[in-house]
């Protein structure tokens, strides 16, 4: 039974000092309510059993709030009693503590083989220097953590080193390196000068040129930094070969937009249902003829078999199939849809004429949910630019007045070993019309989406194997139950509203000179320069690019294709792929110039360069002011593209890369598929988004009463009554034990290891991503769980970390990692709650070294509401800050992050508040 | 862009070279600039020796029949015995003059796609590229592709892409044993005039005036990346060199190219070659096609070459070079060998595809190599195999390596790796043999492919999922 406390935490040792240095002040109390079996930080004051038994979330935030350092201390805290990440250990406490506890331990074990008389394997540790961080040992450190953790030393023969001493070694050591290691981490200076990440390089692209193209796809991927990012200074370099990569990139980018070549003519694809089931009937015809045949002489038995037949005709096939609802046809009512590449035979043939108005069919093809329609469209579709498809559908069912989800994929099969089919559509399309009125909906779908095309095109014929045909396929993405009607498809392509397209006009506008080229040419230079560097081009640089194109003129026929390569040079320059906070007339060293600042805004919230609005702020020099720099984060804010944000800073703040990696165990769960595996993803990244959206206070990362869910994750997750595959904010049951993005089924699946929970991973990844207290690596060589001892077979997961825990070597740091893992064994490797595992009652109530317990992962939820809420806060300022900047934070800027991390608690937790402290921080506007 | 005469280039990426244009900048890839070194062309000292590589596929496996089948002892592909103590059978025999040239190995493999049925497997076999059964297509550098990246440079032709299909093909379809760094395929090219005249008739006459806009677009890079660097602290100005460097290495490329510009063409002879031949006279077009190889070798054009002689399952053109024999489709023959006769019919196929690589290997035997020591051979590494062995299993393919005595290769062996684990038989039915499953794992591939690159001089650490080369033998 664990005693009620009110105490101060006892720190043991430094890791101590690191995991709970937001405890040593800010909420130095671990508060129960009474002696109780199972110490909850809070209780409800409901009954004390079953699954109501959940703790008073506001409570607990209310307890926290008062608890806050930051909100109850007037003066910027003292580093001592700052909640933070980063280990305060000082060196002289360091050095007492050796020569305290570890020194005589070391002296009893170890110096007589590796001391002043003997120097085994040449090590002599007495005279090792135990500064680890700036001392010139820690090499050999590493090397006797390893051999005491191993069990190695003191060999066999010697005086064995008891379990608790061997503990304190490995402990001292591995807190001590880890440290250190962060410690001389810190201490770099680093600058924000760095090249784009080639997901902003896209983004910017696609900003510049008007195009929704994936234009980073050609470029080498991007290395991941210490602290998880991939726009960060000390990792974006640059090889030999990538500066050819960038200049092709370019080039092939500047032609999709400027679109040279003469006006491409449309062409048109009008398919009826009729005219696809046409292709069917004739099969069940033929069999009623064979029938005939085979039974000419017994007519009889003819008359049997044909009324078996058409009985069997008369049902509805389970498959995607076609419905006469004239039934006035002699085969039946029903036909099922077929398809095959074969010959290209099922190809509908374009016409260049425009087609009249979509129709109403006879035969509709039913697409059951999950059912596709594969409409084969040839060889012809073009190579850029849009396709339209219109669809004429409805829903199948008159009573179930839910809409039906219609989804476009794109496709093609060449040979019976090389195919492909995806998804082309952004969003799915709700079809809502009843089945007998039908409505028309339109994709429009840009071309480059549909990647990889069919490369046998061009090169075979329609009809040669392998097939250059391509198809499209409506996709009917409802969850079960909800079935759909097509009546009728309609495709143009290429979509031609304005010819030239206006991502011509974006690089070519109308301008001043029309008769001198180079003056003309100079215009544009202009105006494209000011974009792509972001910021005015000095007239010496415009002139070199002018001088450029005079050079390269002669080579093209035309003005344009000649000025398209400048621009693509443009593209490849130091000015548009490196981010720099001067501007080329800037000393090093002054302060950040204004353009540098609003890219760093656009780069920040917009993962993309500045627009007009943002450029003219601060060539006017209106943005430095506080009250325009305000109203612009507010403006880029409410902006979508303020969603790339979300996207990109939630996938790489949590590892959201890890859920590709997970190989689901289908033997286990059979009911994961691709779709809820998206979905998963999905929530944190749309939470995420919608707790910006609405300013909602970071806290509720931790908890909260609603969540982003799809049909498939409500699903998921039992929650009735959610249709259609866009996310939208729910209100979530008590009772699902839901809430907050720690018990989001994504974060707790990518923590599995497919089959079952892993509590390790999501120990460890909590207290990296979410708390900013990354526990250090395992030591070297620690042994691992012996899977085949029989006995550790017969555990549960619980005990054989506990066990695990109990080998001297592990148990200093499993001590502090595991029970914040196993608060969330109530879930299964896929985010599932439940009561039981490996048919045992699931516990997930653990001790840390503090004798706090984590009482399952409302436990754990309510205790860091009543007890971290600033280590929450500041943990999140500083990813966030980390993102913002492009660069590892170090010691100089601890306490920048604690000044924004305060004025976001004083003005009520919000994200957006948040995103805003920093932005408009001294920290975020200094060089 | 002006009207310039038709490039034929056998071995460029079409993709890139439509693009066109100013920059002659991306040369490893575009190796279109004109002329190459005279016939006789002799090494000079600084450049080192010359060592080739070739790497030629063909589909479908090869016969396996079991020990007790009255075909085993003369149709089996795999020699019997192993070591320096092993007989050719027949659909190997046309190797035995060369025996002491090289080596067979079996029970190799790409560990990645062992199971996948073995026709979506051509793409792979020279990248060992996680290339899958279905769904998303990746796949990663060939090791030609490699090689070329370290020698490309010292030729006119940094590689030269040949099958007998052409193009691309389509994914997990490849008519191109080829794959840049990035993973994509290098177009193929299979028509013989089309190769001929890429290597010793046309001549790019823009490419000087493409290098000298190359070289404005690169001098324009350095102004604008000194231009910023004035304005950097020494720690940014650092970051900013790596800018600099892959300038200036643009730049040394580029003027590398240019020496080609004069040199003229080499003069061949055509006169022993019908360019114009085509599939359909199934021999004599596989002969030309290595005949090719061999003058692009011989005149130094190019020092690494691919040739997949047919694509997988029977698929295009390729799939008649069984008439070079008698029968009408070679893809048949692999499904055929449950049949009276089968592995016979089958392995005169496979003998006659020895015969020709036999005769490309002999006729590097017997070229002196040019400005060196020994015989072309002897500098040359030939590599020729399948991604399956049995029926369309991705296990044991059947490999001979060729050539290089000069980089420390002994040969006169037959490698077997596998033994009596060997999975033979013909299929009738049912479980196919790349669905089963094994209790033993083939070596990887990727450790010779390695160890191949390490004796042409390429400090590779790893290739593919191998960072240890194969031991040597």
């Amino acid at each position: 039974m664990l005693r009620a406390r009110i105490q101060p935490l006892r720190l043991s040792g430094v890791l101590s000092g690191v995991l709970f240095a937001a405890l040593s002040t800010a909420a130095a109390f671990v508060v129960a309510p009474s002696a109780q079996p199972r110490v909850r930080a809070f209780e409800s004051d409901g009954p004390s059993e079953g699954r109501q038994d959940r703790p008073d979330f506001a409570a607990a935030r209310a307890e926290g709030l008062r608890r806050s350092a930051y909100l109850t201390k007037a003066a910027a805290p003292s580093q001592s009693s700052t909640p933070s990440s980063t280990p305060s250990s000082t060196p002289s406490g360091t050095r007492d503590t050796y020569g305290n506890e570890l020194e005589p331990l070391l002296r009893a074990a170890c110096y007589r083989c590796h001391g002043p008389e003997k120097q085994k394997g040449s090590l002599r540790i007495d005279t090792l220097d135990p500064d680890l961080e700036g001392g010139d040992d820690a090499d050999w450190w590493v090397d006797v953590l390893e051999v005491v953790a191993n069990g190695d030393m003191p060999p066999a023969g010697e005086e064995a080193l008891a379990d608790a001493d061997r503990a304190r070694i490995v402990e001292w050591l591995t807190a001590e390196l880890h440290a250190a290691a962060t410690a001389r981490r810190a201490a770099q200076e680093h600058s924000p000068f760095r090249r784009l990440s080639r997901y902003e390089y896209s983004y910017m692209l696609q900003d510049l040129l008007g195009l929704p193209n994936e234009f980073g796809d050609e470029l080498p991927p991007d290395p991941i930094s210490e602290a998880g990012f991939e726009n960060s200074a000390d990792v974006l370099h640059l090889s030999t070969s990538q500066l050819q990569a960038y200049l092709e990139s370019n080039r092939a980018a500047l032609h999709e937009a400027a679109a040279l070549g003469p006006r491409p003519e449309p062409l048109y694809w009008s398919v009826s249902m009729d005219a696809a089931a046409a292709a069917e009937w004739p099969r069940l015809s033929r069999q009623l003829e064979e029938l005939r045949k085979r039974h000419a002489e017994a007519p009889e038995t003819l008359e049997a078999e044909l009324a078996a037949q058409l009985a069997r005709n008369a049902r509805r096939p389970g498959g995607v199939h076609f419905e006469d609802r004239s039934n006035e046809r002699a085969e039946g009512r029903y036909v099922g849809a077929t398809w095959g590449y074969d010959g290209a035979k099922r190809a509908f043939a374009p016409s260049s004429e425009p087609p009249g108005p979509l129709a109403d069919a006879t035969c509709v093809a039913v697409l059951p949910a999950d059912g596709g329609l594969i409409v084969e469209l040839g060889d012809r579709l073009p190579e850029r630019g849009w396709m339209r498809v219109r669809v004429r559908a409805a829903r199948a069912s008159a009573d179930d007045t839910r809409p039906v989800s219609l989804r476009l994929q794109f496709g093609w099969q060449a040979s019976n070993d090389s195919n492909a089919v995806f998804k082309v559509s952004e969003a799915d399309i709700a079809v809502d019309a009843p089945p007998d009125a039908p409505q028309d909906y339109t994709f429009d779908i840009p071309m480059c989406r549909a990647t990889p095309r069919n490369l046998a095109r061009g090169v075979n014929r329609m009809g040669d194997l392998p097939s250059p045909s391509e198809y499209i396929k409506l996709l009917n993405a409802s969850l079960a139950g909800r079935a759909l009607h097509i009546h009728h498809v309609e495709v143009i392509a290429p979509l031609i509203e304005v010819w030239p397209p206006k991502s011509h006009t974006r690089l070519f506008p109308a301008g001043t000179e029309t008769n001198n080229e180079d003056l003309r040419a100079r215009e544009l230079l202009e105006a494209f320069m000011a974009r792509a560097w972001r910021r005015p081009a000095s007239a010496d640089e415009v002139a070199r690019k002018v001088r450029l194109f005079r050079s390269l003129r002669a080579e093209f026929d035309t003005f344009e294709a000649a000025l398209v390569e400048v621009f693509a040079v443009v593209l490849t320059s130091p000015n548009f792929l490196y981010v720099a906070s001067q501007a080329p007339d800037g000393a090093p060293g002054s302060a950040l110039d204004a353009h540098a600042l609003a890219t760093r805004l656009a780069l920040f919230l917009w993962c993309s360069s500045p627009d007009e609005g943002l450029l003219d702020h601060a060539t006017n020099g209106t943005l430095q002011r506080p009250e325009v720099l305000a109203a612009e984060v507010d403006r880029m804010l409410a902006d979508p593209r303020a969603r790339r944000l979300s996207r990109t800073f939630v996938g790489q703040w949590l590892d959201l890369g890890l859920m590709e990696k997970l190989r689901v165990d289908r033997k286990v769960y059979p009911g994961f598929d691709d779709r809820l595996r998206a979905a998963l993803v999905e929530e944190p990244v749309a939470f995420f988004d919608e707790l910006l959206r609405r300013d909602a206070s970071v806290l509720e990362l931790v908890h909260s009463d609603f969540t982003m869910v799809d049909e498939r994750l409500a699903a998921h997750y039992g929650i009735q009554g959610v249709t259609g595959n866009e996310f939208r904010p729910v209100t979530l049951d008590p009772a699902l034990g839901r809430g907050g993005l720690l018990v989001q089924a994504g974060p707790l699946a990518m923590n599995s290891d497919g089959t079952d929970s892993h509590p390790l991973k999501r120990g460890v990844w909590l207290l990296k991503h979410i708390l900013d207290d990354p526990p250090p690596p395992p030591p070297p060589a620690v042994p691992t769980i012996d899977l085949a001892d029989p006995e550790v077979l017969k555990m549960t997961l619980k005990e054989r970390i506990e066990d695990h825990r109990n080998d001297p070597a592990c148990h200093s740091c499993h001590a502090k990692i595991d029970p914040w893992g196993i608060a969330f064994e109530e879930f299964d490797a896929v985010g599932r709650r439940r009561t039981e595992a490996g048919g045992r009652p699931v516990d997930a109530a653990s001790a840390l070294p503090s004798g706090q317990v984590l009482d399952g992962a409302d436990g754990l939820k309510a205790f860091l509401l009543a007890n971290r809420q600033d280590q929450l806060v500041r943990a999140l300022t500083h990813k966030l800050a980390t993102f913002a900047l492009g660069r590892p934070l170090g010691l100089g800027d601890r306490a920048h992050l604690d000044r924004i991390a305060r004025e976001a608690r004083r003005n009520g937790d919000g994200l957006a508040t948040l995103v805003k402290a920093i932005a408009t921080s001294d920290l975020f506007r200094s060089p | 862009m002006k009207t310039r005469p038709p490039v034929d280039m056998a071995t460029i990426d079409r993709r890139r070279f439509l693009r066109g244009s100013a920059f002659a900048l991306a040369l490893p890839w575009l190796e279109t600039v004109a002329a190459a070194w005279p016939t006789s062309r002799e090494p000079d000292a600084a450049e080192g020796r010359r060592q080739r590589l070739a790497c030629v596929y063909f589909p479908d496996g090869v016969p396996m029949p079991l020990r007790e089948d009255p075909a085993f002892e003369d149709w089996s592909w795999f020699p019997h015995g192993s070591g320096k103590d092993f007989r050719f059978t027949k659909c190997l025999e046309p190797l035995e003059p060369l025996r002491d040239q090289l080596t067979v190995y079996s029970g190799l493999s790409h560990p990645l796609v062992r199971n996948v049925h073995g026709h979506s497997n051509a793409d792979q076999f020279l990248t060992g590229g996680p290339t899958g059964a279905k769904g998303e297509y990746r796949n990663s550098v060939s090791l030609d592709q490699v090689y070329a990246a370290h020698v490309g440079e010292q030729t006119r032709h940094a590689s030269l892409v040949l099958s007998t299909d052409g193009g691309t093909g389509t994914p997990r379809g490849a008519h191109t044993l080829s794959f840049t760094r990035t993973g994509r395929a290098v177009p193929a090219e299979h028509r013989p005039k089309r190769v001929f005249d890429a290597l010793f008739v046309k001549t790019d006459s823009a490419a000087a005036q493409r290098l000298a806009l190359s070289r404005s677009a690169l001098d324009d890079l350095m102004e604008d990346a000194r231009g910023l660097r004035t304005t950097l602290s020494s720690q940014d100005r650092e970051t900013l060199d790596e800018y600099l460097d892959a300038v200036r290495a643009a730049e040394v490329k580029v003027e590398k190219a240019a020496r080609w510009a004069n040199i003229p063409l080499p003069v061949i002879a055509a006169d022993h070659l019908k360019l114009e031949v085509t599939p359909d006279e199934p021999r004599l077009y596989v002969q030309t096609m290595y005949e090719l190889i061999y003058l692009a070798f011989r005149t130094d054009s190019t020092r690494v070459a691919t040739y997949q002689l047919g694509r997988e399952n029977g698929i295009g053109r390729s799939d008649i070079l069984a008439r070079a024999v008698g029968f009408p489709l070679s893809h048949q023959l692999s499904h055929d060998t449950k049949e009276p006769g089968g592995w016979e019919k089958f392995g005169i196929y496979c003998r006659f595809l020895a015969e020709e690589f036999g005769r490309f290997a002999a006729r590097l035997a017997a070229t002196p190599e040019p400005g060196g020591e020994g015989t072309m051979l002897d500098h040359s590494l030939l590599l020729f195999g399948s991604a399956s062995s049995a029926f369309h299993l991705s296990r044991n393919y059947p490999l001979v390596l060729a050539g290089g005595k000069d980089m420390g290769f002994e040969h006169g062996r037959f490698v077997d790796l596998v033994g009596d684990r060997a999975f033979g038989g013909s299929w009738s039915g049912g479980q196919e043999p790349w669905q089963r499953e094994f209790d033993y794992e083939d070596t990887n591939l990727a450790d010779l492919y390695l160890l191949m690159l390490r004796r042409l001089g390429v400090a590779a650490e790893s290739f593919a999922d191998s960072s240890t080369p194969l031991a040597s033998v």
